[in-house]
């Protein structure tokens, strides 16, 4: 049975094709329904990490308070480091909070400058109004300074 | 003729792909400062953090996490910055995800647009690659013949290069001899351009300049594996080729210049054999014949070997040794067609492809995938030479994502269940407050309690007007300031009364101090109510938005469920419906593949059965001369 006459490449491999694209734009869809479902945006609240230059610190783990809770507690592999390096920017966390005043602590632990272990904190007050709220933790090199800077930013 | 410089190219599109392609696209969420700024000026901010998002799993290599992430963030509109990159990056990621089909779809939409050259060139270039790859010889040349000159000369040398193969792949030997005369690259390159307008000129019968471009590439200085198996496989196509031509004498050191432990010695063992039978030295060509008889037997030159060995000796007239050996041959091909039979049966029963893939990793989903081991099972060492073919690796690669995809949608199911049960207990949740809720709203006037909030305004404003210092008063005051009222009103009633005289005088003291008393404190009462009253007015907002929200979540909630449920039921069915869409195809491809491998087994084996009607063809001819002689040496009967 199975020698039978097979299908030619092409045929087959356009039918792949298709299948793939089928498939990956169900993906779409069902990310788009899970956000919708689970986070929706007038309750969302998003925490994005992101990395610029990085000469003066090597990040091993975030964590993310909101209201004096932990939320995230994230320990980065050399790989995910190496993407946020790049360009890649982290959503750490995707929550939900009701509208009105927040607070958002965010603790950077890794390597600063002359392989010292580094520990710093940012932190935030912010207004959740309706629509959903992004916040960037943002871990810049300041060269004047040598050193590494945390800064959150409300996306409004 | 062209695998080996096939799988040069395979093997250095692997890193380049994408690097490659995105170096040239603009897909940083920032512009980051490379080198940081001497005077500190704060870096660049982050354009689109869902962008960024993006880039975060591609990155990663992540591609199918990049790509849904990208389509989400494009379909809810979070692009607005990025938008020109991101379908950029969507392109190189489609491609990246073996899709070239969507791929090239959204390249010749964007390309034809104002993107720069060097995007366009390099865009045009990748998508030429993986269709070549794919075996889409005309869009792959269609795409490669869009790139312009003004590239990196590396780039350049290699565009040239796949043009070129691509012709030698159609058979168009002409249009490839003038590509690749007109070829100049890198170093590294030239051997391969060389070889392949070595084989095209051999191929359209001309030996005679083919000999100058195969024969340079068989002479090189090289320590790279990969171009020694060049030189090795330059020599045996030259060698062959003058053979073929009658030239056995020139044919033979150069077939010498091939390395006995690579892998084209086999090959190269059974030419110079030839070559030296060729010349009349069979004693000679035994040596090389002999060496190679006692290799494997997989090989098709060890084959050929178990009949040129018996054909010396018959030659040298040995026909007692070339009997041995030819009945040797038919024993070990006997054996052989056996193996294979098994082996065929073996794949037939259609697990070949899941073991094939037993040791492989699951989790990622890369263009530049392919099959390195096979498994230790008796069918693989048949198998070898299909693993070196695009059309087995592509298929297989396909096989590999059809699993991937069913995975995928396997996992998504369990959380579709879990949305079921969300919404379902959501709708519980709804169903158990609603009665309390239309109880709260049915027992709150907000319009009297407005009303209410207006009349106390006015009274407070009127109050300021009239002065009315004692309806601000304390309760106490009130209570008192009632009394001196009362007392005032009977001594109005009485104003002639003279037992009444001193009592008159008392009141009006106390009623003037009670009145300086509370008109001293009216002022900051009267802003204290004024202050309530704002503050009730407030309360009174908040109170009817919220009503205003309860009645919307009261209305709104049902039909937001139902959406959701009707969303969850439609994916669940499309789910299905690509869950056994992708069996069929899974199966088809199975399939495909398995009768790939059957054939390749096939031919192995109508190989060794011709080797071996061969060699009893050759054994029954040495049995007839033998007896001829016998039959002439014996004497005749006496009549």
């Amino acid at each position: 049975m199975p020698d039978a006459p097979a299908a030619d490449f092409k045929t087959l491999d356009q039918e792949v094709q298709g299948m793939k694209k089928d498939v990956i734009d169900l993906n779409k869809d069902l990310f788009v329904l899970q956000e919708e479902l689970l986070f929706p945006a007038n309750t969302q609240v998003a925490v994005y990490v992101s990395m610029d230059v990085g000469a003066f610190f090597a990040l091993d783990s975030v964590t993310v308070k909101i209201d004096n809770k932990e939320v995230k507690n994230y320990l980065y592999t050399a790989r995910e480091a190496e993407a946020l390096l790049k360009g890649g920017v982290q959503e750490i966390y995707l929550g939900n909070l009701k509208v009105g005043k927040h607070e958002l602590v965010a603790f950077f632990t890794g390597k600063g400058p002359v392989e010292r272990d580094y520990k710093r904190g940012a932190t935030i007050s912010f207004d959740k109004g309706v629509g959903a709220k992004y916040l960037e933790l943002k871990i810049t090199d300041r060269v004047p300074k040598h050193q590494p800077e945390f800064k959150i930013k409300d996306w409004d | 003729m062209t695998r080996v410089a096939v799988q040069h190219f395979i093997y250095s599109l692997r890193p380049l792909l994408l690097s490659g392609l995105l170096l040239a696209l603009p897909v940083h969420a920032w512009a980051k400062n490379v080198k940081p700024d001497p005077d500190g000026l704060p870096p660049q901010d982050v354009k689109d953090l869902h962008y960024g998002d993006v880039l975060f799993y591609f990155y990663q290599d992540d591609f199918f996490d990049s790509i849904t992430r990208l389509l989400a963030a494009r379909e809810l509109d979070r692009l607005p910055n990025t938008q020109g990159e991101a379908e950029l990056l969507l392109g190189g990621l489609y491609l990246s995800l073996g899709e070239h089909v969507e791929a090239g779809n959204i390249f010749e939409k964007l390309l034809n647009t104002n993107t720069s050259e060097a995007v366009r060139n390099k865009a045009w270039f990748y998508l030429g690659k993986v269709w070549y790859q794919r075996g889409y010889l005309q869009e792959s040349e269609r795409a490669l013949r869009q790139v312009s000159d003004k590239i990196q000369p590396r780039i350049s040398a290699e565009r040239y290069m796949l043009l070129a193969q691509l012709m030698l792949r159609e058979e168009r030997y002409d249009d490839a001899i003038a590509a690749l005369n007109a070829w100049h690259g890198p170093p590294d390159w030239t051997a391969y351009a060389q070889f392949n307008l070595g084989v095209a000129l051999v191929r359209t019968g001309r030996l005679p300049q083919a000999i100058a471009p195969l024969d340079q590439v068989g002479r090189m200085d090289t320590s790279s594996e990969e171009l020694l198996a060049l030189r090795d496989k330059a020599n045996l196509a030259l060698g062959f080729a003058l053979l073929q031509a009658e030239r056995a004498a020139d044919a033979r050191p150069i077939l010498e210049r091939v390395r006995l432990d690579g892998p084209y010695s086999s090959k190269a063992l059974l030419g110079v054999g030839w070559a030296d039978s060729a010349l009349g030295e069979f004693k000679r060509a035994l040596v090389p014949w002999l060496a190679l008889r006692k290799r494997n037997l997989l090989d098709s030159a060890v084959q050929e070997s178990y009949l040129t060995v018996p054909y010396a000796y018959n030659r040298l007239g040995a026909s007692g040794q070339a009997a041995e050996f030819y009945n040797s041959a038919i024993d070990s091909f006997d054996a052989e067609r056996q193996r294979i039979d098994e082996s065929i049966e073996q794949i037939r029963s259609g697990t070949l492809l899941d073991r094939l893939l037993t040791d492989d990793r699951k989790d990622t989903l890369t263009w530049y995938w392919q099959l390195k081991t096979l498994p230790d099972a008796p069918e693989s060492r048949y198998l070898y030479q299909l693993l070196a073919s695009n059309e087995f690796q592509e298929g297989l690669k396909n096989y590999r994502e059809l699993n991937y995809m069913s995975r995928n949608l396997d996992n998504w199911r369990e959380s579709l269940s879990a949305f079921n049960d969300m919404l379902d207990t959501r709708q519980q949740a709804y169903d158990e407050r609603v009665p309390k809720t239309d109880a709260v709203m049915a027992a709150t006037d907000l319009d009297a309690l407005a009303k209410k909030r207006v009349d106390f305004e006015s009274r407070i404003n009127e109050i300021e007007k009239s002065n009315e210092v004692a309806a601000l008063g304390t309760p106490k005051e009130q209570h008192d300031w009632a009394r001196i009222k009362r007392i005032d009103d009977y001594l109005t009633t009485h104003p002639d009364d003279p037992e009444l005289a001193d009592l008159r005088e008392r009141l009006r003291l106390v009623k003037g101090v009670m009145y300086w008393r509370m008109s001293e404190g009216f002022k900051a009462r009267l802003w204290n109510e004024r202050r309530s009253v704002k503050e009730l007015e407030a309360s009174l907002v908040e109170t009817q938005k919220r009503a205003v929200l309860v009645k919307q979540a009261r209305q709104g909630m049902p039909s937001n469920t139902g959406a959701f449920s009707v969303r969850v039921t439609a994916v669940n069915a499309r789910m299905d419906q690509l869950q056994q869409r992708l069996a069929a195809l899974s199966e088809r491809q199975n399939r495909y593949l398995q009768a790939l491998a059957i054939r390749q087994l096939q031919a192995q084996k109508q190989r060794i059965e011709v080797y071996q009607i061969q060699a009893r063809y050759e054994l029954a001819a040495i049995y007839d001369k033998a007896a001829d002689k016998a039959t002439q040496a014996k004497p005749k009967a006496e009549p």
